[in-house]
C-alpha cells in the first residue's frame, strides 16, 4: 500500500530506488561459464509495454473516484492558452466547484503562480526534458493536493501537440485546444494527441477577426480522428463563451462519479 | 521524444523477463508497435541503442514490426484493418468503430543466452 495515501501503489520513489538496488545486487549472478553448456531460447512473450503506465493510470483514476473529484488532462502545442482558460473557468466557477490544478512544464512553474493567486490549490510538476506528462507524475502530484476539498482537478499537460496523447494520466476527461492562431490545418497534423481525447476545444475566438481561420476544418478533422469527440470553442476574455465547458464537466461529474 | 521513454521502458522490460529465465545476455528483441502509436521504428532503434548500455541488452538487435489498426464497426459490421488513425468505418464512413487491435505497444519475444547447469 501506498504510505502516503492508500491507493494501493507502492510508493513510487520507493519503489524506483529499490529497482536501482535490485539492479546493482543482481550484477553478477556468478553463473560460472568455460565448463558449463550455453543455451539459446526464443521465448514468446506478448508483454504490455505501456502495462506499467496503464496501471498507475487506472490506480490513478480509482484513488480518484473514492474522492469524487473528476480529473481533466488538457494538451495543447505551447501558447494555445490552457492556463488562460483555466483561470477563465476558476472565474466561472465563482467558488460552486471546488478546483485544483497539477501544472506541468519543462521549466519554471509560471503557470502555478497565476493559478494560485486565484486562491486554487496548484502543484508543479518540472519535468526537467520529458516532454510529457505521465501516470508516475500525475501520481506524485495526488499526495501533494487535499483531494478531499476537490470537485474538478485540472491536469496542465506540457505544451506540445506530439507526445502527450500517448500517456494516459489516470484522468476522467482528457481534452484537446487549438487556438485560432495556430492555423486550421493542425488537427490531422497531430493525430496522436487525441487518440484518447473525448473533448476538443478551439480557443482565442476573440481573435477570429484577425486570423485566417476556418473552424470548421478542425472539427471536421478532429470527428474523424474520435467520432464521438465533444466539440467547444471559447475565448477566455469573454467568460460567457466558456459556460458550455463548465457545464460538461459538471455534468461529467454526474454521469462518472 | 518519447522514444526514449519507450526505450528504457522496453529495456527494462526485457531485462525482468531475462532474469525471470536465468539468462545471463539478451541477443534479440522483437516489438510490435500499432500504428496508431505513431512510433517511429527508427528512433525507436536510435533510442534503444542507447538505452540497452550497461544492460543485459548491451549488443542486442531490435526488430520493430508496425501493425495496422483492427477496426470492427457497431453500425454496418465491418471489420477492417487499416494503417490509420481515424477512428471512423473505413465502409460506412460511421464513428461506432471498435478497436480490436493494433494500438499498443508490445514485446513481442526476446532471444536469450541461458548457462546451463
Amino acid at each position: 500500500m501506498c504510505e502516503t495515501c492508500g491507493c494501493g501503489l507502492p510508493d513510487a520513489a520507493k519503489r524506483e530506488a529499490r529497482e536501482g538496488a535490485d539492479r546493482e545486487h543482481d550484477h553478477d549472478h556468478g553463473h560460472p561459464h568455460g565448463d558449463r553448456g550455453i543455451r539459446r531460447e526464443e521465448v514468446l512473450l506478448y508483454r504490455n509495454l505501456m502495462e506499467s503506465n496503464e496501471r498507475t493510470a487506472r490506480a490513478n483514476r480509482e484513488h480518484l473516484l473514492e474522492h469524487r473529484v473528476l480529473a481533466v488532462n488538457l494538451m495543447s502545442g505551447p501558447g494555445a492558452g490552457k492556463t488562460a482558460l483555466l483561470e477563465a473557468l476558476v472565474q466561472a466557477a465563482g467558488g460552486s466547484l471546488r478546483i485544483g490544478a497539477i501544472e506541468g512544464d519543462l521549466a519554471t512553474d509560471r503557470d502555478a503562480v497565476r493559478l494560485r493567486a486565484l486562491g486554487i490549490p496548484v502543484h508543479a510538476v518540472t519535468t526537467g526534458s520529458t516532454c510529457h506528462l505521465d501516470a508516475a507524475m500525475v501520481h506524485e502530484a495526488l499526495h501533494a493536493l487535499p483531494l478531499g476539498e476537490l470537485d474538478l482537478l485540472f491536469v496542465e499537460n506540457v505544451g506540445n501537440l506530439v507526445c502527450p496523447g500517448l500517456y494516459d494520466l489516470g484522468c476522467h476527461l482528457n481534452g484537446v485546444l487549438l487556438s485560432v492562431t495556430e492555423g486550421d490545418d493542425k488537427v490531422a497534423k497531430y493525430p496522436v494527441a487525441f487518440r484518447n481525447a473525448q473533448f476538443f476545444c478551439i480557443t482565442k475566438t476573440d481573435l477570429l477577426p484577425h486570423v485566417a481561420f476556418d473552424a470548421e476544418r478542425p472539427r471536421r478533422e478532429a470527428r474523424l480522428l474520435k467520432g464521438d469527440l465533444r466539440l467547444f470553442a471559447c475565448s477566455a476574455r469573454e467568460p460567457e463563451t466558456v459556460a458550455p465547458l463548465l457545464e460538461y464537466f459538471r455534468e461529467a461529474r454526474r454521469v462518472l462519479l | 521524444m518519447h522514444e526514449w521513454s519507450l526505450a528504457t521502458a522496453l529495456v527494462q522490460a526485457a531485462e525482468e523477463e531475462a532474469r525471470r529465465r536465468g539468462a545471463s545476455r539478451v541477443l534479440s528483441v522483437a516489438v510490435t508497435a500499432g500504428f496508431r502509436t505513431g512510433v517511429v521504428p527508427e528512433l525507436l532503434e536510435r533510442a534503444f541503442e542507447a538505452a540497452r548500455e550497461g544492460t543485459l541488452l548491451a549488443g542486442a538487435t531490435l526488430e520493430v514490426e508496425v501493425v495496422p489498426l483492427r477496426l470492427r464497426c457497431r453500425t454496418c459490421g465491418a471489420e477492417e484493418e487499416e494503417m490509420t488513425f481515424l477512428l471512423v468505418c473505413p465502409r460506412c464512413g460511421g464513428p461506432e468503430v471498435e478497436v480490436q487491435s493494433g494500438d499498443g505497444l508490445v514485446l513481442r519475444s526476446l532471444e536469450l543466452e541461458i548457462p546451463e547447469g
